[in-house]
């Protein structure tokens, strides 16, 4: 070793590089990867930033942060062009430049496959060659402006002649998505709502069919009084449930042998109530009222449909079908999978149907707007490949279309200036493209970041101004209307003279807090789209609103909580199995086999477990059981137990498959432990007459201590970021009520920060969510240092402690 | 443990009382541990009607058949493609393990063999930030890749387990009870370059400590679920236990699709943990695994 230490000593100059070199591609890849992002986590949750769709556009380009979100004609109205020094309409210039800019973004009108496809198909002459080099050349420099207005109309008279039918489906698809997002959403505002209270009264599905109305509802459909159509259409809807007559079907519902949640229920009662079913006349059949509709929808809503529509493909999609800013041509399979489930589901209806006398068909009318999803179908088997790049075109000129309309790009242009080849067109802000038109139009100087800050400093000042003016008019006037309350006793607080007291007295609190803490205009910025220094308070946030707090703290509750009753059993059953598996008196056999078992939950996918269980557990009200319901069922409880409706039952369920999948783990590290202890230490113990019990306490147990705790901090720290059991186990953690599961009760810590920072809701609380990371990083932390303080070698500190006093170790 | 000598008779007796009340609990926790994988897959063999009947423990006399129907059903799902999830699912977890084992092996070799400035902390670093949740970061993480334009591509999943702390410390501590200097004095004498020594030398040395590392990398990355399910959203991209959380989307799809589903999305593991066990099991008790 010594002569190895020499030599490296020797030629050490030369290898000493290579260690830097060896381990420079962790270093790289660990500050890029957990570094950076963990650093930027930490900016984030100092910073006010609640979208997650904000660009980042350097930290030196406040200006056109402040061009962008400051409305300063809001802001100014009367005093625009006093205040900021340019003129009001200079300035709508450099908003009518966003606006054509947000429109370019969303619609991406250069797009280049798209406009390819418009190329191609002008070699069959339906565009003249004049339009389509202007295309070429506008794709080339990514400028617009070079597609003159001429060539623009030819292409929308081609695109006209072309076909309309895929406007009135995105139309279709348009209310598709609001009605789509209205299940989606109202499980996510039920979530915020009920953050308060635990538990909230839901609509159960016997409330639908004992309803007094259900009864009446279905005798009402054996009257005489129907027309023809509606009778029609009634025993048309009979043949589709497959009963004889809709009663019976009504009756079997009642009876638990159809669930309510059977789509077909809700097929069948909308086209009562409001019927997607024409006469020969071309008039609608008269709705048959169901009084109930309301409960089923709102049942559907909060059990069945919110987690069906999470479950769509193309959900997010949807609703850039709808306006346009996704082609119908795009992944239009899944789009149409996915209606086709919505239309299973009764949610849409998508064929009309059309009564003539008794009979009832599906009606096959191609101008009828309810059926233009049918003929979409239709149209996409027949004529998929032939119209491919037709249809791209016709989509693209629409795009192109709606950005050449863009009433900021027709204000700018029509005043001269060249707004096209200043806008980026790939859907990316362009600084250097934003400044040179800001000096085309003359504003450069007139709008810089210092002109911002002189702005806001001005705007400040004139808020003290006005505050302290405030403060003294309201404090001269106190002695006066103090005086005029005492005249009249003191004592009455619904007294006029007691409101003007009040009043005065509120003036000077507001006034001194607006000269503690002006507004300027620089905090007007919307800040949802950026990102700005917001100092701590997110934190403050955190900790001061109560709602949030409590969820907050709930969620580090509910994690540490099934992580302790997790733990407990797991790291005692590990203890008694490692005890049995190393003592040599009972001789297991199979030892190695039973370990591999016991091991086998750790190495499944976490999501599938989690999926399982979910399935095992859940409760169906309707007529089948389900696994659990059949246990309970055979063991003398009639219906079984609705586990996810409890708090605790959900919360032990999570605990038993951390448990379960864990403890396997444990044992393993436990036998290693022990099988390393000196054998020795065993055989001077069994000499000494000790029994099995005695050796396990004596010599085996503290030995393990490390062992233990080893187990304890990498448990904790894995404990600390539960996610996919609990996550899973109830799939939508948006909505509250999904099978009566209250889900806050196993909400984690990283299941909130997913909410916050990625869920569904329109506004993504990115800063609270890495504010929220921080703390779950520094109560990690704390409580890694606190374990590892009590794992340091003991024994050794006490021996140093002994040496420096001088004393001998023992 | 001779049972022909008296005096030790009742003793024994009593120690087999006891082995068998072992064997009872050893045992009931050895069948707890499977019986859900083997509820998952006898029940994949059914359909829908009679799994709603009742709890099926034995296969289906016509399995087959119902498998294939259960199998075609799951297929036709446009939210789950096992195909496209196991691909996915593959290239990451492939890709990662071998960037871990490789990039870890050169980082511990390189804290191990070469004496530079610094080397003591950067080691204590690495040590420190294996304690560090890794999901902290997310955000910071998200917007990273976001700007980087990579949402929806594999690279996040991959490239990150360059640097995996963890990894180098188990290689590490290997390293030094199994390599010695005077094979890279050897080799270095021979003219061999650094790069070829690591290469070609010392990394088949440490191919017993990789290929632990690697399985575990491989199980992590395989389950990893957190992470996937923030960076892919389009289902062409969704690795196989992002398409297993879909599963429950609808709640009157069959239930012998769902089980079918489950059980795919579990056999592969199985087979390789029944071939790789052993060396899973010895990784684990060298503490070679995190929580």
């Amino acid at each position: 070793m010594a002569r190895a230490n020499n030599t490296g000593k020797r030629k050490g100059m030369s290898y000493t590089r290579y260690g830097y070199i060896f381990i420079a591609p962790f270093v790289i890849a660990y500050c890029i990867f957990s570094l950076y992002p963990l650093l930027t986590t930490f900016w984030f949750s100092t910073a006010n930033m609640q979208s997650a769709t904000a660009q980042f556009w350097g930290f030196g380009n406040y200006e056109a942060y402040y061009d962008r979100y400051l409305d300063l004609t809001k802001l100014y109205s009367d005093s625009f062009e006093q205040d900021v020094g340019i003129k009001k309409n200079e300035y709508v210039k450099i908003r009518n430049y966003f606006s054509a800019q947000d429109k370019a973004d969303t619609y991406d009108p250069l797009n280049e496959e798209g406009i390819q496809a418009i190329i191609a198909n002008g070699a069959n002459s339906l565009v003249s060659q004049s339009a389509i080099d202007e295309l070429q050349q506008a794709l080339n420099n990514k400028d617009l402006g070079l597609l003159s207005q001429s060539s623009v109309e030819e292409l929308k008279a081609w695109r006209s002649q072309y076909s309309d039918i895929s406007l009135i489906i995105s139309q279709k698809v348009s209310s598709i998505a609001g009605t789509v997002a209205d299940i989606a959403n109202a499980g996510a505002s039920d979530d915020e709502e009920a953050a308060a209270e635990e538990e909230t009264e839901a609509v159960t599905a016997e409330s639908i069919y004992t309803a007094e109305n259900y009864d009446t509802f279905v005798e009402s459909l054996s009257n005489s009084d129907l027309t023809e159509e509606q009778q029609a259409l009634v025993n048309y809807l009979a043949g589709q449930t497959g009963y004889p007559t809709l009663q019976e079907y009504f009756n079997a519902v009642k009876n638990g042998e159809v669930s309510v949640e059977d789509p077909m229920f809700f097929y069948v009662l909308t086209n009562l109530n409001k019927p997607n079913a024409v006469t020969a006349a071309g008039e609608s059949v008269p709705a048959i009222s169901v009084p109930f509709i309301d409960t089923v929808e709102e049942y559907l809503k909060a059990n069945v449909w919110g987690d069906l529509v999470k479950s769509l493909n193309t959900f997010d999609s949807l609703e850039a079908y709808g306006d346009g800013s996704k082609g119908l041509h795009e992944d239009e399979e899944s789009l149409y999978a996915d209606l086709e489930t919505l239309n299973n589901a009764g949610i849409i209806n998508i064929v009309k149907l059309q009564v003539s006398g008794s009979s009832v068909i599906v009606s096959n009318d191609q101008k009828s707007d309810a059926n233009a999803l049918a003929i979409y179908r239709t149209f996409i088997d027949t004529a998929y490949e032939a119209n491919d790049t037709e249809l791209a075109a016709a989509v693209q000129i629409s795009k192109l279309t709606t950005y050449y309309e863009d009433q900021g790009r027709v204000l700018l242009t029509a005043l001269g200036i060249s707004v096209d080849k200043y806008i980026s067109f790939d859907g990316t802000f362009d600084l250097d493209k934003y400044f040179a038109f800001k000096s085309e139009v003359g504003l450069t100087d007139a709008l810089s970041y210092d002109r911002y800050k002189e702005l806001d400093a001005a705007r400040k000042e004139s808020n003290v101004a006005n505050a302290q003016k405030k403060l003294e008019e309201a404090e001269a006037a106190i002695p006066a209307a103090q005086a005029a309350y005492d005249a009249i006793g003191g004592n009455d607080t619904n007294s006029k003279e007691y409101n003007a007291l009040r009043k005065l007295e509120l003036q000077v609190i507001s006034s001194k807090d607006t000269i503690k803490d002006p507004t300027g205009i620089l905090e007007k910025v919307d800040a949802r789209y950026v990102y700005i220094f917001d100092g701590l308070n997110n934190y403050a946030e955190i900790f001061t609103n109560k709602t949030r707090f409590n969820t907050i703290v709930g969620a580090f509750w509910n994690t540490a909580l099934m992580w302790v009753i997790g733990f407990i059993p797991q790291i005692l059953l590990a203890l008694l199995l490692s005890a049995w598996f190393t003592d040599t008196k009972l001789h297991l056999k199979g030892l190695s086999l039973m370990k591999a078992l016991m091991y086998l939950p750790n190495v499944i996918t976490a999501v599938t477990v989690a999926i399982f269980f979910r399935r095992l557990f859940s409760y169906s009200s309707g007529g089948t059981l389900t696994p659990s319901q059949i246990i309970l069922h055979a063991m003398g409880m009639e219906q079984g137990y609705n586990f996810f409706a409890n708090a605790w039952a959900t919360r032990l369920i999570v605990c038993f498959i951390n448990f379960w999948m864990w403890y396997g783990n444990t044992m393993i590290v436990l036998i290693a432990g022990i099988t390393s202890i000196s054998e020795s230490l065993y055989e001077s113990a069994q000499i000494d007459g000790a029994n099995s019990f005695q050796t396990y306490t004596r010599i085996t147990l503290p030995l393990l201590r490390p062992i233990v705790l080893f187990t304890l901090v990498t448990s904790l720290i894995g404990g600390l970021q539960m996610f996919d059991i609990p996550q899973n186990i109830n799939v939508n953690p948006a909505l509250v009520n999904f099978n009566g599961t209250m889900i806050k009760s196993i909400r984690t810590v990283l299941i909130y920060i997913n909410n916050q920072a990625f869920g569904m809701q329109d506004v993504k609380q990115v800063g609270i969510a890495a504010a929220t990371s921080v703390l779950l990083f520094v109560v990690t932390t704390i409580l890694s240092i606190i374990i590892f303080y009590l794992m340091r070698d003991k024994d050794a500190a006490k021996a140093k402690r002994a040496l420096k006093k001088g004393g001998t170790r023992k | 443990m001779s049972a022909n000598e008296p005096k030790l008779r009742s003793k024994s007796a009593s120690i087999r009382a006891y082995s068998i009340l072992v064997y009872v609990v050893v045992i009931f926790f050895s069948i707890l541990a499977i019986l859900p994988f083997w509820f998952m897959f006898m029940n994949a063999t059914w359909d829908t009607l009679s799994i709603q009947r009742g709890i099926k423990l034995w296969p289906n006399p016509n399995s087959f058949e119902q498998l294939a129907k259960n199998w075609n059903n799951l297929a036709e799902r446009s939210t789950f493609s096992f195909a496209i999830g196991f691909k996915n699912s593959l290239i990451i977890s492939v890709g990662s393990t071998a960037l871990t084992v490789y990039f870890s092996a050169l980082t511990a070799y390189g804290l191990s063999v070469y004496n530079f400035k610094g080397k003591k902390t950067i080691f204590a670093i690495i040590v420190g930030v294996m304690m560090v949740p890794t999901a902290v970061n997310i955000t910071g993480f998200y917007r990273l890749m976001s700007s980087m334009g990579l949402l929806g591509s594999k690279w996040p999943l991959i490239l990150p387990a360059i640097a995996a702390p963890s990894t180098v410390f188990f290689i590490k501590q290997y390293l030094e009870t199994s390599l010695s200097m005077e094979i890279i004095e050897a080799s270095r004498i021979d003219g061999a370059s650094e790069f070829y020594t690591f290469n070609r030398i010392c990394l088949p040395i440490m191919i017993p400590a990789l290929a632990t590392q690697g399985i575990f990398s491989f199980l992590g990355s395989w389950n990893n679920f957190f992470a996937p399910s923030i960076l892919l959203s389009r289902s062409e991209d969704k690795t196989l236990p992002l398409m297993v959380a879909q599963l429950y989307g609808d709640r009157y799809t069959d239930y012998g699709m769902i089980y079918m589903g489950l059980s795919a999305s579990v056999l592969p593991v199985v087979i390789v943990y029944a071939f790789l066990q052993r060396y899973i099991i010895s990784g684990v008790a060298a503490g070679g695994v995190k929580e």
